[in-house]
């Protein structure tokens, strides 16, 4: 798997984008080549039809939540930087990374809570409200468990969860609730170390 | 004074009872101890009098020499071996009562320790008083009736999650960390014998391949041991997890190793072929072990799909068909503890959705009450083997043994655990490191296969037995006093102690679609990926046929839920029947009339009561959902010893904190309209009544809320306010109105205050009410309440 680093250098931004994410040369080339992979109608840029077509993806309950965290604001396409700078997130982490403070770097704990977080806030107003844990339980049990059921599970998480008891979960709420929870663990791809 | 109230009293007077017990305890395993001998002693004498007896009357016809009758008879033999059976079940009851109520002594040393020592000392009673010691280590007897429940209650339990992710950890340790034991210690073994300049040893005589036979026997760490003293320690759950799972999975290469060695032994070489052919013998033997288990598996699931009318014997089936699953195994020769692990942990999740609450509570209890008698059993077995077995002490034989186990148990470890973070995501540190090798416990296990070789075949067999035993006594004792100071002393982490929360429960089903879907955007077939699909082909196909009725298409999440809110439901309960108030109770509200809400589980209660439609099953779980305060803290283990949380220890603490949630609740309640159709008042144990308003001096109110929502206004002014007197007779007139006719609807249930409009009760509600009467009286016994362990799905 172990590429020249000659070859990283078809991949634009390559040096900035390794030092910022921390992924190493022959990660970056496997990326892009991913990348190329999924850009099928070769516009240097991924859009949703290309993301969609995914077989996995679009049985996944939040496929379509996971694709969206690609683009970011308003934008149509996402250019390889950005879909880097996304999967960074997954980075294991590596507990003796020596530059920048452990906090800041893209795979961090809490960055890699934020990204999770940002799933589920979809209009962003850095809470989960009820009704939008309501859409994510809906979207990931279907169509077989009632509307009662639902709002009891809902009911009972934000009341688990909720401190501040503004009847939603803030970042620092979601994060609480998950602190017995192996994160790094949970959201590291092994292939992207 | 009975040892049996020596545990409830304050320290002061329980040392001298638990000192008197003690005395009452060896009293009794000295008369035990005594009795065993005596009756071996005095059965053959009694029955060879009764033979002379017999024979002689016979022998004289019928002349007249007749004997009384016997009023009182002594026939022993007649009873002997269930007796003996059961004294030595009751000598190991007994033992595990009395080392609990010496407080100290089971902190310091642990259980496996006094238990051989117990064995030890009743040897040699039995030795002293000049009999036979039973042949307790009989191999046959070890492997077929004590190893099976220690084994089947470790799969049942197995915490499937942490298994699965580290199963190539596991799986490493296991087999390549054995093998590598194996051939170290019994070549090195080899050369050592070897190399005694001078004067002629017997050891000299010592070949390869019994010096490799005997070192795939000492290899191999020992579940026995291992669960023993990891359940003491308390240690974080990958590292539990990781030793305990290695112990389980090496079973395979042991059987292998043993076979290969013990057939050719006596042929004297071993040729590649032969190595070839082992290698294959291990694949079959561990995949075979693990299908055959499979296989008893998905049939006991599909079998407790139809035992629904017949729920009494729905544990017989888990047992008996685990039970077989070993037998036909080790039949084949095939590995008998991988079956029963795998059989186990096939069968729960399904077997867990078909049976009945109490079922369960009894497999599990079952379960846990065998895998300790025969804990116990094997390790007072091992000191009466001990010291009856014919030994031949050689001083370097076994010394270097001791010495090569460490030796390469830590190299094993340092070593593979090099190689195997290359792979893994977290990483082991060196102080897990340095716990996997010194929890490499060995056990009875060792013993019991050294136990059952020839003696034609190897005339070093009780050289042999005695560096095993050394060698188990040395782990066992050694390592597993110093094991827990030692864990102190490096601070490692200790096992996480929080009962799970729905939160989590979400937020990691989300992870997990996050990480496939991440997975699939790289173009990568990992971990994720694959477990997805699988849970996909189990959703599918297989629910549909293990599971019985509705539960087959019910979500985890959904299936998670309600266990939770059951168990809370039974938890409140059971805190309400025997909480100590700091304040005495207002005599002048009567709460009798306040019937507890026992707690209807919604879906095993839809098996017993078909008709009860979901509607009111949701009704139900409202209002029981309104009455779950407090999520207690439990303790998250599979250990024997802590299997229920004391439901009494509620404190003050708790009462402030139920207040509290009490405030919050009324403020969801607002919230919660159009699904609200019970005016849920939360219709409290008489605990939380009198709590209230035992401890609450201040009245707090709710805002009235101004649209058509029936609010609930509690108003609590004081114990002898006529508000609370009249929110407890509408539930007193609510619970006679029941009685009446359905539609006396308007009194009952109607709050004040009057500004909430009068929303005309559902005619539902009665029936509501009625039909948790009808619940009440089917779920006259909720059970204990359980662990959380069974909360792991099967794959999440």
């Amino acid at each position: 798997m172990g590429s020249s680093s000659s070859s990283v250098n078809h991949v634009p931004n390559a040096q900035e984008l390794m030092q910022e994410t921390g992924f190493s040369a022959s990660q970056i080339l496997r990326l892009y080549e991913r990348f190329e992979f999924l850009d099928r109608d070769r516009t240097g840029g991924l859009s949703f039809q290309d993301l969609e077509a995914l077989p996995h993806l679009s049985i996944n309950p939040i496929g379509d939540r996971i694709i969206g965290a690609f683009f970011s604001q308003g934008q149509e396409t996402v250019d390889f930087a950005s879909f880097v700078r996304v999967l960074a997130h997954f980075r294991p982490v590596d507990s003796n990374r020596r530059d920048g403070a452990p906090q800041e770097q893209a795979n961090s704990r809490t960055r890699k809570l934020k990204f999770a977080f940002q799933l589920y806030d979809q209009d962003k107003d850095g809470k989960i409200s009820r009704a939008e844990l309501l859409q994510v339980l809906r979207s990931m049990l279907g169509i077989q468990v009632t509307e009662e059921q639902l709002q009891s599970i809902a009911e009972r998480a934000i009341q688990e969860a909720d401190l501040d008891r503004d009847d939603a979960i803030s970042f620092d709420e979601f994060k609480k609730s998950l602190e017995k929870v192996d994160i790094d663990h949970k959201m590291s791809i092994r292939i992207l170390r | 004074m009975s040892p049996r109230t020596g545990s409830h009293s304050p320290a002061g007077i329980g040392r001298s009872l638990a000192e008197r017990g003690l005395l009452l305890l060896v009293v009794l395993v000295l008369l035990e101890g005594s009795v065993l001998p005596l009756g071996a002693a005095s059965s053959p004498d009694i029955s060879h009098q009764e033979n002379v007896d017999n024979h002689k009357v016979a022998k004289e016809g019928h002349n007249f020499t007749k004997k009384p009758f016997p009023v009182l008879d002594l026939d022993y033999e007649h009873i002997r071996i269930p007796f003996e059976i059961s004294l030595w079940v009751l000598l190991a009851s007994l033992m595990k009562l009395g080392f609990h109520l010496i407080p100290r002594l089971s902190g310091i040393v642990p259980e496996s320790c006094l238990l051989i020592t117990v064995g030890l000392l009743v040897g040699g009673l039995i030795k002293l008083a000049g009999e036979k010691v039973p042949p307790v280590m009989n191999s046959k007897f070890f492997f077929l009736i004590l190893l099976p429940p220690i084994i089947l209650d470790a799969g049942y339990f197995l915490p499937i999650r942490p298994f699965m992710e580290n199963l190539g950890t596991i799986l490493m340790f296991a087999v390549v960390g054995t093998l590598w034991n194996a051939f170290f210690v019994g070549g090195l073994l080899y050369a050592v014998c070897q190399i005694q300049p001078g004067n002629p040893n017997i050891i000299h005589s010592l070949e390869l391949l019994p010096c490799l036979l005997f070192g795939s026997i000492i290899s191999a760490v020992d579940p026995v041991a291992v669960l023993a003293v990891f359940e003491e320690i308390h240690i974080n759950e990958l590292l539990h997890i990781l030793v305990f799972g290695e112990s389980l999975l090496n079973d395979a290469v042991t059987v292998v190793l043993y076979h290969l060695f013990e057939e050719y032994s006596g042929q004297g070489t071993v040729t590649v072929m032969d190595g070839f052919l082992g290698v294959i013998s291990f694949l079959v033997v561990a995949l075979g072990g693990v299908l055959v288990g499979a296989i008893y598996g998905i049939l006991s699931a599909f079998t407790s799909r139809f035992t629904s009318h017949t729920r009494v014997i729905e544990p017989l089936f888990v047992f008996v068909y685990s039970y077989m699953a070993y037998l036909s195994a080790e039949m084949f020769h095939l590995s008998g503890i991988m079956a029963l692990i795998a059989c186990g942990a096939v069968m729960k999740p399904y077997v867990e959705a078909n049976i009945s609450h109490k079922s369960h509570t009894t497999i599990k209890y079952f379960l846990k009450m065998w895998s300790s008698v025969s804990e116990t059993l094997i390790f007072i077995f091992l000191g009466v083997a001990t010291v009856d077995g014919p030994h031949a002490w050689n001083w370097t034989f076994v010394t270097v043994t001791v010495i090569l186990c460490l030796v390469a148990r830590v190299i094993g470890v340092v070593g593979l655990t090099y190689m195997i973070n290359k792979f893994r995501i977290v990483k082991l540190t060196t102080k897990d490191q340095f716990i996997i090798a010194y929890g490499g416990l060995r056990g009875a296990i060792a013993f019991s296969l050294g136990f059952l070789l020839d003696k034609d075949h190897f005339a070093m067999r009780e050289m042999f037995l005695t560096a095993i035993i050394t060698v188990i006594f040395f782990t066992v004792f050694v390592q597993g006093m110093t094991i827990k100071p030692l864990v102190e002393l490096l601070a490692v982490k200790k096992k996480q102690e929080a009962k799970r929360t729905i939160n989590e429960e979400i937020h990691i089903q989300f992870l997990d679609h996050l990480l496939t879907g991440i997975e699939d955007i790289c173009g990568h077939y990992g971990h994720h990926h694959w477990k997805d699909k699988l849970n996909r082909f189990n959703k599918k196909y297989i629910k549909k046929c293990l599971i019985a009725g509705e539960r087959s298409k019910e979500p985890q999440l959904i299936a998670f839920y309600h266990k939770m809110e059951m168990k809370q439901a039974i938890e409140l309960v059971e805190s309400g029947g025997g909480v100590k108030l700091p304040s005495a109770v207002p005599s002048t509200v009567s709460m009798q009339n306040i019937q507890p809400k026992k707690p209807p589980p919604a879906k095993p209660v839809e098996r017993a009561l078909p008709q009860l439609p979901k509607g009111r099953e949701e009704e139900i779980r409202k209002i029981l959902r309104s009455n779950l305060q407090r999520t207690r803290q439990r303790l998250r283990s599979y250990n024997r010893h802590t299997l229920v949380a004391d439901p009494y220890e509620d404190g003050l603490g708790d009462l402030l904190l139920k207040k509290q949630k009490m405030i919050e609740l009324e403020k969801k309640i607002k919230d919660m309209n159009n699904y609200l159709t019970v005016p849920a008042a939360p219709p409290d144990s008489p605990t939380m009544c009198r709590a209230r308003l035992a401890s609450d001096p201040q009245a707090y109110s709710m805002k009235p809320d101004t649209d058509s929502v029936p609010t609930i206004h509690v108003d609590l002014a004081s114990p002898q306010s006529p508000d609370s007197v009249n929110l407890m007779d509408e539930f007193r007139r609510a619970g006679q109105q029941q009685r009446q006719q359905k539609e006396d609807e308007d009194q009952g249930l109607m709050m004040k205050p009057p500004s909430a409009p009068s929303r005309p009760k559902k005619p539902g509600e009665a029936d509501a009410d009625r039909d948790q009467q009808k619940l009440m009286r089917c779920l006259s016994d909720p059970g204990p309440s359980a662990d959380e362990d069974e909360d792991e799905p099967f794959l999440p």
